[in-house]
């Protein structure tokens, strides 16, 4: 007989349950894709805001308690508003939430890129190569093959969304050196959280619905670009066009992003920015459209001086504009993320069938 | 019992794939017949646990096949008909991520996966990326991911199917090791015959989702007591021709006389012509059925 006898012996060790199954699919996904140097390329990039936003966070904690450090800074600093220099830390809640959102407002960039480069193998490469049998056969049903799948997703998308901003919230924590941090930004740090879960939901959910749908995780990749990008310009198209308040609604990533202000609570952030004076507004905007910021954002006309009675402002700068959270209800974009899910799910259920199906 | 199952009923649509089906089985090399459409696939879903049946139940190895489909799952292997593969791995990893998707630990089912695919004869290509392997290489690969986790129950699905001779031969070579070696119960569904008959030593035959035969091969084959296999030293051929003379229908067949006696004649008949002949016997057998004939028998029988 050809065959090796002597390397099959009996095995009698304990299988895990569900979780380490499921925990199995998603440690072989991440092994898998994390091999791709595209991704790890976007990752890396994606350490840029994430940097910027620990290092915002730890000056402003250095900022709050007059630490020394800053002492060579003493001069950009005593243009900053009176009242914010004087109580820095009544602001404290309104920076850190607006340096969040600003950090979300990036990342969702590199969380786009992650699952284009990610999601489309995830399930199309299964159908491609017939692998279905071979999860199913096993102890796993449907849905944990999904939430396997998902969870490969979500360990790419925590690791540029919920851990940076894990390790920015420990050491702005760390520099401030004041215990009312975790009181003050508790909720925030809650919502960032929530805000991740909600991208990893809705962007995975959908990714696998498109992974799910053609054999060629190029036709995938392509269809989630498309579905990206023409979104975002869709919504722009519109807004020049028709100018109404659900015009952002077209735009995937702008019903992420409001929903992402809804539950960091941008809104009252921007209600305490609006109380500082108007020479500090008037710094701000300076700095908005000076050279640091130009070349990202572009250059816009000099901000006009602003009443404090205006409700709410209306900046020409696109920078400044970027800062104030939209006016439509959260819960539109809501609804849109639902009908996507369960759209998603729906296409999901209908390509990916049980073995009772499948040869 | 391996498996029993109780009129078991499963429809697609207007398709009847299992009618009421009955069977109990003991624990072995049992094979799977039956023509195209005649329910196999569907009694492998079904003893899997991947599929709800209409009405009736059962219970492999044990466990209820309506409650503890997932526990089954976690012991029983399967070797699916078709190419299937986990994209993207060489072969260890394969047949690690096989083991993990059971739930074996990662440690434990890397170290089974070294063994397993040295049993299946992979070893040498076990870091090669599994699109890359031949047929024969795949269906060993996916014996070796269906075993890695050392299960008590196999199901092979048309392991065979579209093999080459020296890939079937490694198949046929582990099914038998696993069964009559490692005390392995196996199920082997398959149309080729003289697989089931070389790994199996229990046989069940389904038509149109119907149990139309079953049990052991050898009671199976059962013995003719008016057709005999001769052997003979000198010409077959010859010997024949005599008891053709003496009116004795006979034909050879390979290196034998198949000699069927008419009505009011006797084995002394035979040996007659035979020492009429000068001819030395060196076998006189009755001849059994043989698998093929069972198998046309019990299809032939339900139409």
């Amino acid at each position: 007989m050809p065959i090796f006898d002597q390397g099959y012996q009996h095995w009698d060790g304990q299988l895990s349950g569900q979780f380490g199954r499921i925990l199995a699919i998603v440690s072989r996904g991440v092994q898998v894709q994390i091999r791709n140097r595209w991704v790890r390329w976007i990752m890396l990039a994606a350490l840029g805001p994430a940097f910027l936003l620990s290092v915002f966070l730890v000056i402003w904690g250095l900022f709050e308690s007059k630490s020394s450090l800053l002492t060579p800074f003493f001069g950009l600093l005593k243009n900053l508003p009176e009242e914010l220099q004087a109580g820095p830390k009544a602001f404290r809640i309104a920076v850190w939430t607006l340096a969040v959102r600003q950090f979300f407002e990036l990342q969702i960039f590199f969380s786009m890129m992650l699952v284009l480069l990610i999601g489309p193998d995830l399930i199309s490469q299964d159908l491609r190569f017939n692998a279905l049998p071979l999860y199913l056969s096993r102890p796993i049903r449907r849905w944990e093959y999904f939430v396997g799948k998902l969870g490969v997703i979500a360990v790419f998308l925590s690791a540029v969304t919920l851990l940076p901003v894990l390790v920015a919230f420990l050491l702005g924590f760390g520099f401030s050196l004041d215990a009312s941090v975790i009181r003050d930004t508790g909720l925030l740090f809650l919502g960032s959280l929530a805000y991740g879960v909600v991208v990893v939901f809705s962007a995975g959910l959908l990714m696998l619905a498109f992974s799910s749908m053609s054999r060629n995780s190029r036709y995938v990749g392509a269809t989630w670009l498309v579905f990206w990008l023409v979104s975002g310009v869709s919504a722009q198209v519109l807004k020049e066009t028709v100018n109404r308040d659900w015009c952002p609604l077209a735009s995937y990533t702008r019903n992420l992003l409001r929903i992402r202000d809804s539950l960091i609570g941008a809104h009252a952030a921007w209600g305490q920015i609006e109380r500082l004076t108007e020479a500090g507004r008037d710094t701000f905007d300076a700095m908005a459209s000076g050279p640091f910021l130009r070349g990202r954002r572009g250059l816009g006309p000099p901000l006009p001086p602003m009443s404090r009675r205006a409700p709410r402002p209306q900046f020409q700068s696109p920078i400044m504009a970027a800062f104030i959270p939209p006016t439509f209800p959260w819960w539109w974009s809501a609804s849109v993320l639902c009908g996507l899910a369960v759209l998603s799910i729906g296409v999901l259920a209908t390509r990916v069938r049980g073995l009772d199906r499948l040869n | 019992m391996l498996i029993a199952l109780e009129n078991v009923t499963k429809t697609y649509g207007k398709v009847r794939a299992l009618a009421g089906l009955t069977v109990e089985l003991p624990a072995g090399a049992i094979g799977l017949l039956g023509p195209n459409g005649s329910g196999k696939t569907t009694m492998i879903r079904v003893l899997l646990g991947l599929i709800r049946v209409d009405s009736g139940g059962g219970r492999v190895l044990g466990l209820d096949l309506a409650r503890e489909q997932i526990e089954i799952r976690r012991r029983i292997g399967f070797v699916p008909e078709n190419e299937c593969l986990f994209p993207g791995m060489v072969g260890i990893e394969f047949a690690a991520y096989a083991g993990e998707l059971v739930g074996m630990d990662s440690r434990d089912a890397l170290r089974r996966a070294h063994e397993v695919l040295d049993y299946v004869g992979l070893g040498e290509a076990r870091y090669r990326r599994v699109e890359s392997y031949s047929t024969g290489m795949k269906q060993r690969l996916k014996i070796a991911s269906a075993i890695v986790h050392d299960p008590e129950f196999l199901i092979l699905d048309e392991p065979t199917n579209g093999m080459d001779p020296k890939g079937r031969e490694d198949v046929l070579s582990l099914s038998i090791d696993l069964a009559r070696n490692k005390g392995m119960s196996l199920l082997f569904s398959s149309h080729l015959l003289t697989d089931v008959e070389a790994v199996c030593e229990h046989v069940m035959v389904l038509g149109h989702g119907k149990l139309l035969a079953r049990g052991r091969i050898e009671d199976l084959k059962q013995a003719h007591e008016r057709q005999f296999e001769i052997r003979v030293k000198g010409e077959t051929a010859a010997f024949a021709a005599e008891l053709a003379d003496r009116g004795i229908p006979a034909q050879r067949e390979d290196d034998a006389v198949l000699a069927v006696l008419p009505p009011g004649a006797g084995p002394a008949q035979v040996w007659e012509a035979a020492r009429a002949r000068g001819e030395q016997i060196r076998s006189f057998r009755p001849r059994r059925s043989t698998l093929e004939e069972i198998f046309l028998t019990a299809v032939r029988g339900e139409r």
